[in-house]
Parts: structure tokens; C-alpha cells; sequence
């Protein structure tokens, strides 16, 4: 099981997080005209890394505030979170 | 309006599970609390008022993660950034509570009738909670509070006294019934009596 550093309410367990997707898939800007192929690549593609990979985690049984996670995909290790409005390097 | 709790027809007084040849000063001590009034005080986003200098009932709210400010009556529990729960004896409070606080700042809800609320008692009580919940309860201390989950079920979490331990659950009203079947079976070893 997976502990997670929530900014907020302090380290918890996996069970009470929701696993949101990709953090570093930005919208395009609103109003500007975009192709249809980034459209779509925004809307559905993703990668599959391996090794260090920043997430969304929705604290959905605590804060309920969406976080951004670093972690590694292969060994599951959690190197920093933060604020959502936050970058992680 | 009459208000019904949500355990209304479920709880059964009494002692059960194993509490023979036991004090009953050792035994887990279960009631359902209802006629409290529950407010969620939400400040906005685009709000720039310093919610300390705040107070309702004499309390001062705090952005302190995971507290509660309180009195005999009166408990303001951080919920979340931004984001407090009231629970008061003081039903009136609601009217100083809309008051104080504007429509341009907060969102102000009255969830009196939307939640299940169980106090649990005893020198077991962190033990009970153990069992269903993965937060670390060594480091839960008096007028802490947090939310989790017990066996799926989202819950908050209100140490209100220590040695005994008297902690106060709130769930969703739909979710009263799982929460106190739960919490007596989890009490089943320890015995528990139902007040």
C-alpha cells in the first residue's frame, strides 16, 4: 500500500486518495485555434513512463483537494507533493 | 418540523459483544447524537478576508490543518483549506452564523439533517477506530479532528476528550447505518454497551 504526503493533512494512506491522471498535461489556451490532432492529444493520448512520473491524486476521503505527486512507476517510490498550483521539478 | 435521526430504528440499549466479567467503566461506550446543529462554512477562492478575526459563539476559526477550536457548546473543526465544519449544541447559532458570514465571502450550508453523528467512548475507542481506519491514531490528540475512512465509509473524526477517549464520528446520513454496524462489530472483542 501506497502512503501519500498530502500538503494539506499530512501523510495518509493510499486508500483514501483517487488516482486523477497525468499532471503535466497543460489545456490549450482558450480561444485559440488549435488543430484537431492536438485536440486530440490533449484529450486522449497519454505516455507510459518509466520511472519518475508526476500525478494528479485527488485527497477525495480527507481535504478533498486535488494534489501533484511525484512518483516512480517502476518502484512505486514517492519523492515530493505539492499544492496543485505548485510545479514540481 | 420533527426531526428523526438516522439510527432512530436501528439502536438497541444494552451490553453487548463480551462484556461479561468486565467493569463497565472498560467496556466501549456507543451512542448516537442527534438535535446538533452542523454548519459548512466555505470562503471562496476570490475572498480576502482574514478569517481570523472572525468568531462565532466567542470562537475564533483557524487555518490550522487538522484542529478544533471549541468551547462547552461550540466546535469549529478545519475541514480543509478554507473550510471549517461547525457542530454546536446552540441551534440559534445558525442565524449569528449567516450573519457573520456574507454571501460574497462564503458559502454558508446547514447539514443538520444530512449527517449520522456516533460518540464512542472508552479506553478502547482508539482501538475500534484501528480496525477500520488507516490513519495513525498514536498521534490523534484532544480537540484534533480528521477526516478518513472507516471500512469505505468517509467519515469525520473528532477526538473531543482524552483518557477516556471520547471521539465523535459524523458520516452521511444514507451511510448512518453502515458506519454504526461497523463500529459494533469492530467493539464485538472489547464489549460495548449502547446508551
Amino acid at each position: 500500500m501506497l502512503h501519500i504526503k498530502c500538503p494539506h493533512c499530512g501523510l495518509r494512506s493510499q486508500n483514501e486518495f483517487s488516482y486523477g491522471g497525468d499532471g503535466t498535461i497543460k489545456r490549450p489556451e482558450l480561444n485559440k485555434e488549435i488543430s484537431d490532432q492536438d485536440w486530440n492529444n490533449f484529450v486522449y493520448n497519454r505516455k507510459s513512463p518509466r520511472g519518475k512520473h508526476v500525478e494528479l491524486w485527488q485527497h477525495i476521503s480527507g481535504c478533498r483537494q486535488w494534489i501533484k505527486v511525484q512518483r516512480d512507476t517502476v518502484t512505486h517510490e514517492i519523492f515530493q507533493t505539492a499544492d496543485v498550483k505548485q510545479d514540481i521539478k | 418540523m420533527t426531526a428523526i435521526s438516522p439510527l432512530s430504528n436501528i439502536i438497541k440499549k444494552g451490553l453487548f459483544g463480551d462484556y461479561e466479567n468486565k467493569n463497565e467503566n472498560d467496556l466501549v461506550k456507543i451512542k448516537e447524537l442527534n438535535d446538533l446543529l452542523i454548519v459548512q462554512i466555505v470562503q471562496y477562492q476570490s475572498s480576502k478576508l482574514e478569517i481570523e478575526n472572525l468568531k462565532v459563539d466567542n470562537i475564533n476559526f483557524s487555518r490550522e490543518a487538522l484542529t478544533t477550536a471549541c468551547n462547552d457548546n461550540t466546535r469549529i473543526l478545519w475541514f480543509a483549506p478554507r473550510n471549517w465544519m461547525l457542530v454546536s449544541k446552540k441551534k440559534e447559532l445558525i442565524n449569528n452564523v449567516k450573519k457573520t458570514f456574507n454571501d460574497s465571502d462564503f458559502a454558508v450550508t446547514d447539514l443538520s439533517q444530512s449527517r449520522t453523528i456516533i460518540e464512542i467512548c472508552g479506553k478502547n475507542s482508539k482501538e475500534v477506530l484501528k480496525k477500520g481506519c488507516p490513519f495513525n491514531f498514536n498521534i490523534l490528540k484532544k480537540n484534533m479532528c480528521l477526516n478518513s475512512i472507516f471500512n469505505g465509509v468517509t467519515i469525520t473524526i473528532d477526538l473531543i476528550e482524552e483518557n477516556p477517549d471520547r471521539i465523535r464520528l459524523f458520516a452521511l446520513r444514507s451511510f448512518g447505518e453502515s458506519l454504526y454496524h461497523s463500529i459494533t462489530d469492530a467493539s464485538l472483542e472489547f464489549g460495548y454497551k449502547i446508551d
